[in-house]
């Protein structure tokens, strides 16, 4: 064990480093693709309900592995096929591609079920004053959404950066690659994986404290 | 019909929700700085018929006219009318995440009725107004139902409207406060607003109503004066409801 860390601490650390990039991109991206759909689904237009409830069930419906693989294969496949240069994504790009459109479908139920949670008097009083739909949304209803939101959103948080992992199989040298990695060159199965698996837990534990503080830190004084 | 002083002009209006309707052919003229209290029993459609004037609830058939604006028709800028609706909510429906002050002086600023330093100012005049300045920066979560209610007025009162709608203003509080909030209605009456009011408050509307419409079941069954109204109602379906509320 002691080994281990000692021959590959600094690339472990590399690639948890590469993890924390992917994760925080996806969400980042997750976050606005959330947005936009949690607002399709939340306001009145047939067309709009149905094109962000398409997405919801379509994304969902799909393992991540398999939307990876369509991503970082798949359409560059497909492009190639339609006549055009050999074209393909970087890991990291598609990596980012797939975390976010299957992380920002949790979000946009994540968002969809904090806006509703606001009681329908708070839009009504702000469209009672003259404000827009858009600006009852902005100024009244979102900040008391988001609030109720902030845990679930912590939760799925946790869980994209363990969803990382899974894009190791289209070759991202975050941590669980780089474990792979290793047990190749050691044969060292169980002194790999343990250490890969508490660097992952200790991480998390760390970021869901941090984002316990941050909660508390918002929460109070106004309820 | 559209003489200079009706400030709300309703004619055969219809509100049906999916199949059931709620309210089956309403017309009435509010003139200027009249108020006018709706009684009836719950399901009458009163607060329907009162948020359809400032269509928080679209009509499904018939005109309504505000101010000279038809709020009936889809081409009119509805945002632009609402904000010479006032509209007052058993509910409150302060805003938890703005304190007392921030709730009144939102709408004017973000519609740049006015520069934040004006709202302020008028702002904290109208808290006045309602005996709530002291408040003025506490989060609505500390305050009674009453003094929400207050204040919620004041809010409404902020963009400066020609009338304002009352929704059971008084059904979710404590008795004793019912008073306070009374009190205040009574003050904005007295200075010539126009006003709506649905409430079950028999002795404000014979105080304060200068025409009370008895609504049940969709229609308007009776209206008249307090004096006819409360005290020789015709209709038995009124007679009926007042025995009910006044015994």
């Amino acid at each position: 064990m002691i080994k281990i860390i000692h021959l590959y601490g600094g690339m472990l650390l590399t690639a948890m480093g590469q993890t924390l990039l992917l994760t925080l991109l996806s969400l980042f991206f997750a976050i606005i693709i959330g947005m936009i759909i949690a607002l399709m689904n939340v306001g009145k237009n047939r067309l709009l309900n149905l094109i962000g409830t398409v997405y919801v069930d379509a994304v969902r419906g799909v393992p991540l592995i398999v939307l990876a693989y369509f991503i970082y294969f798949g359409v560059p496949a497909g492009i190639k096929m339609m006549g055009a240069v050999d074209f393909r994504l970087p890991a990291l790009q598609a990596g980012t591609i797939a975390l976010a459109m299957n992380c920002g479908a949790y979000m946009a139920e994540i968002i969809r079920a904090g806006i509703e949670s606001v009681d329908k008097g708070q839009m009504e009083a702000s469209r009672s004053l003259g404000l827009t739909y858009g600006k009852s949304m902005r100024l009244v209803v979102l900040p008391q959404a988001i609030r109720t939101m902030i845990p679930s959103i912590i939760n799925q948080f946790i869980i994209t950066l363990k969803d990382t992992s899974i894009l190791s199989v289209i070759g991202f040298p975050e941590l669980t690659n780089m474990g792979k990695t290793i047990m190749g060159n050691t044969f060292m199965n169980l002194q790999t994986w343990a250490i890969v698996g508490i660097m992952y837990m200790i991480v998390i534990i760390t970021l869901s404290k941090i984002a316990k503080k941050m909660e508390r830190r918002i929460n109070r004084g106004r309820e | 019909m559209e003489e200079n002083n009706v400030k709300v002009h309703v004619k055969n209006l219809k509100k049906n929700f999916g199949k059931l309707e709620v309210l089956k052919d309403i017309s009435i003229d509010i003139k200027e700085g009249e108020v006018i209290v709706l009684l009836g029993p719950s399901g009458s459609g009163k607060s329907t018929f009162l948020r359809c004037l400032n269509q928080l609830e679209q009509a499904t058939d018939g005109l309504i006219v505000v101010d000279g604006h038809e709020i009936t028709n889809k081409q009119t800028d509805i945002n632009k009318v609402r904000e010479n609706i006032g509209m007052v909510f058993q509910h409150f429906n302060l805003f938890p995440h703005k304190t007392v002050l921030e709730n009144i002086m939102m709408a004017p600023v973000e519609l740049k009725k006015m520069t934040k330093a004006e709202a302020k100012e008028e702002g904290m005049r109208l808290l006045k107004r309602v005996g709530m300045a002291e408040k003025a920066d506490v989060y609505p979560v500390q305050l009674s139902g009453g003094q929400k209610q207050r204040v919620a007025i004041a809010r409404a009162l902020a963009m400066n409207p020609d009338v304002m709608l009352f929704d059971e203003p008084t059904s979710a509080l404590d008795p004793e406060m019912v008073g306070e909030v009374l009190m205040v209605m009574k003050e904005l009456a007295a200075e010539g607003m126009t006003m709506a009011v649905v409430t079950h408050e028999i002795g404000f509307a014979r105080e304060v109503a200068n025409r009370i419409l008895f609504m049940d079941a969709g229609y308007i069954v009776e209206e008249g004066t307090p004096e006819e109204l409360i005290n020789h109602p015709k209709e038995p379906r009124t007679i009926d409801f007042l025995n009910k509320v006044l015994s």
